[in-house]
């Protein structure tokens, strides 16, 4: 109990009791009687605390640490490697998607190259159809005209014939009359 | 008398026994500054307990805040002594997470800094200088003796540098105590002046007021840099030891 009193005492030294203390004159720091009991203190207390970071601290923060460089380490690996991963897909992306647009290319101009290949053959089918249609046409409105022609030199003819017989006696043949008329 | 001004100074740093104790014959009590000790190593324990039970590949704050004094001090030993300083990381950590938290815990008022105290220092810094000293000669055998002699510097400069590399090289535990001593022991008794002067001035006292919340922020900047002062200059006189050509 008195212990306890007396550090009370010296954590407080302002109190009046701190006046049972010893006083020495000059620098406490040079009064020689309280220097085996400073480094006897002082041992002990540093021996206490060298054997506890010696043996307690030092040993767990180490392996703290380097536990913690060693976690760091294989996240950077795992992440490069990932990494490499991501960009070997990429490279697989980016080959199919040319190779992809290389095929469709190709499909595009051969599409193309057979539409117009389809066209030509039409248009070549209907060109000499029309090509045959027009001959006959021009044949039926040729056939047509040397009728019409004939039709009316013959009606011309007939006139003429019809008008002279009213006139004269002698009827001139078809003949004499296809003359005068050309 | 001196110790009955509520403003002395130097009243933070007396040493106060908790309980008695005795090891054949010698003053061995429980004070004080042993508290403190405890304290210190008491608040690093709970810092990496608290970081390492629940332990997990992404940490939570405190994991982070061991992580990070981790790397910081793996970090310091890998620049100044490559990876042969390895088998010294458990000491290097050790000892700037000691005087890390006593220099911190003794920012706070009413409390007692541990490394204030030239004899906390010094044994540090002695031991520091002992082990250095047998690495350097188990590692080189004798070849260890041209640290007291650099390579490229005339035959005729030696009986002049000899001596001067000699004087410096045991002159090193000293700087190295005495800096982080002084600085605890000035900065401390700075801030207790000024706020002793706080008091004193009553209404004016917020003059004082605002050096203080200034002058505390920088000591709790040398609180921090001294401890890597220390540590670094650890790594660089194991540096020394391990590559002496260098």
């Amino acid at each position: 109990m008195k212990f306890f009193l007396k550090i009370f005492i010296f954590v407080f030294p302002l109190s009046e009791a701190y006046a049972e203390g010893q006083k020495s004159a000059g620098l406490p720091q040079m009064d020689i009687s309280t220097f085996p009991s400073q480094l006897f203190w002082l041992i002990i207390t540093f021996t206490a605390l060298y054997l506890f970071m010696w043996k307690f601290v030092i040993p767990r923060l180490s392996t703290t640490i380097e536990e913690r460089k060693d976690k760091i380490s294989n996240d950077i690996n795992d992440a490069e490697n990932l990494n490499s991963e991501a960009s070997k897909i990429l490279e697989n992306y980016d080959d199919k998607m040319n190779s992809a647009s290389l095929e469709s290319n190709e499909i595009v101009s051969s599409s193309k190259a057979a539409m117009n290949a389809y066209l030509d053959k039409l248009k070549k089918d209907n060109e000499i159809k029309i090509n045959a249609m027009i001959t006959e046409s021009e044949r039926k409105i040729h056939q047509q005209k040397q009728q019409s022609e004939q039709e009316i030199k013959k009606a011309t003819i007939d006139t003429i014939k019809s008008i002279v017989s009213k006139y004269v006696e002698t009827v001139p043949s078809d003949d004499e009359i296809s003359k005068k008329l050309n | 008398m001196a110790a009955d001004n509520p403003i002395d100074p130097i009243h933070q740093f007396e040493i106060s026994k908790i309980a008695e104790m005795q090891i054949a014959g010698i003053d061995i009590s429980f004070t004080n500054s042993s508290l403190f000790m405890v304290f210190a190593i008491a608040a690093t324990m709970t810092l990496f307990i608290l970081g390492l039970t629940k332990r997990s590949i992404i940490p939570n704050r405190m994991q982070m805040l061991s992580e990070l004094s981790y790397n910081f001090i793996a970090n310091m030993l890998r620049d100044q002594v490559g990876d042969q300083g390895r088998a010294y990381f458990p000491f290097i950590f050790s000892l700037f997470m000691f005087i890390f938290f006593c220099n911190f815990i003794g920012l706070i008022p009413y409390t007692f800094t541990v490394t204030s105290h030239l004899i906390v220092t010094f044994a540090f810094a002695g031991l520091i200088f002992l082990a250095v000293t047998i690495i350097g000669f188990i590692k080189n055998g004798l070849g260890y003796l041209r640290i007291f002699y650099p390579s490229g510097i005339p035959i005729f400069l030696a009986p002049l540098i000899v001596p001067i590399e000699i004087i410096s090289y045991l002159s090193k535990p000293i700087s190295l105590s005495v800096r982080l001593c002084a600085n605890m022991l000035a900065g401390h008794s700075i801030l207790k002046i000024f706020a002793g002067f706080i008091v004193m001035l009553g209404f004016l006292g917020f003059a004082p007021l605002i050096f203080l919340v200034v002058l505390y922020a920088l000591e709790t900047l040398i609180a921090a840099l001294q401890a890597y002062i220390f540590t670094i200059l650890t790594c660089i006189y194991l540096n020394d030891a391990l590559h002496p050509d260098h």
